[in-house]
């Protein structure tokens, strides 16, 4: 494993990234927090990675269909994403897919769905809060193919060559060891495999008081890397066929997250896919 | 958790291969209580309310049990 560190938002180390991101995403799980709160966001929109009480309209607006919102039990959206990993992940029954960073549950639930009985459905998340709340929508969505692991997705509990997809919802930004999350990722993988993740990416440098302020990378700001650096961090793991689409449409909901600034000028969300070859080891 | 994922599980530091101890089960497949011990490095993951905690040591530390 790679000892590389990425350049993260302003400086700071991985281990305080990773406490304050734990901090505020359990927060958000107990108390349904909004999480963009502190940062000048309109917490009477409803849309984005911000809100943290996810209504149907706010999640169609990320990509969702209705019939997407409705088939999951109440609780498992928290409407922290940014996009519809399912959309474009091109899941089939029978396959096993990881959520990196699966929050309360609902792309797993969603995926759940897509793989069937005989697939299975697997969520890692580093906060306790937030494991313990989707394995009570566990039940709540009598989804006996989904599992969730307390972990980090860079160090992943999960055996090599044993995933079919690799999913993820507006969380990678979250990692300070970005080069680390898609070698393990790559590791996790079936020759063959992909990786079909929603994130947001940096479309231009960020000003030093949003790369500086804590509650910009918990929100999913500041920690953005841009589509080069992604790019650079799939291919150096041994990934093929590196797509990063960024969604023009995506600005109308990003650009609610925050009040006080004007985040389409350097945020964009996107598409991100890539996949195993199939002759790997 | 249940037990015939333990195939998909591993240590999430040197990635071996881990063994189940059960202290509890909800049925034959779900395990409700127990560790998961590494093969190779002796690390000891507890499961608790069927939640395997397979987070890095230095990260579990500031877990409350």
């Amino acid at each position: 494993m790679s000892n590389d560190t990425d350049t993260v938002a302003g400086d700071r180390d991985p281990e305080e990234t990773r406490k304050l991101v734990r901090e505020r995403y359990g927060t958000i799980a107990s108390d349904g927090q909004n999480c963009c709160g502190d940062v000048g966001i309109d917490t009477a929109d409803d849309e984005g990675c911000c809100d943290g009480t996810a209504d149907a309209t706010g999640s169609e607006r990320l990509g969702y269909d209705a019939d997407d919102v409705a088939s999951v039990a109440e609780g498992a959206d928290l409407g922290l994403g940014c996009g519809n990993p399912k959309a474009f992940a091109e899941m089939t029954p029978g396959e096993t897919v990881l959520d990196l960073g699966s929050g309360a549950g609902f792309d797993c639930f969603l995926a759940a769905a897509e793989v069937g009985p005989d697939g299975n459905v697997i969520g890692v998340d580093m906060t306790p809060e937030m494991v313990s709340k989707a394995r009570e929508n566990v039940a709540k969505n009598d989804a006996d193919n989904v599992e969730f692991r307390l972990g980090e997705i860079s160090h992943l509990p999960v055996a090599d060559a044993t995933i079919d997809v690799v999913i993820s919802n507006c969380v990678v930004n979250l990692a300070p060891e970005k080069r680390r999350v898609f070698d393990d990722a790559y590791r996790v993988l079936k020759p063959g495999g992909r990786v079909a993740i929603s994130d947001v990416v940096q479309t231009a440098p960020f000003p030093d008081d949003v790369k500086m302020d804590p509650d910009s990378l918990t929100g999913c700001v500041a920690g953005a890397s841009t589509v080069d650096a992604l790019e650079a961090a799939l291919d150096s793991a041994g990934f093929e066929a590196i797509e990063i689409a960024p969604k023009d449409e995506s600005t109308e909901s990003i650009s609610d997250w925050d009040a006080d600034r004007d985040l389409d000028d350097y945020l964009v969300s996107a598409t991100i896919e890539a996949r195993k070859p199939a002759h790997a080891n | 958790m249940k037990e015939s994922l333990m195939d998909v599980l591993c240590c999430p530091m040197d990635k071996s291969e881990l063994e189940l101890e059960v202290d509890e089960r909800a049925d034959d497949e779900e395990v409700l209580a127990g560790t998961l011990v590494c093969s190779e490095c002796g690390e000891r993951y507890p499961i608790e309310d069927g939640i395997p905690n397979l987070l890095p040591p230095d990260m579990r530390d500031d877990v409350p049990a």
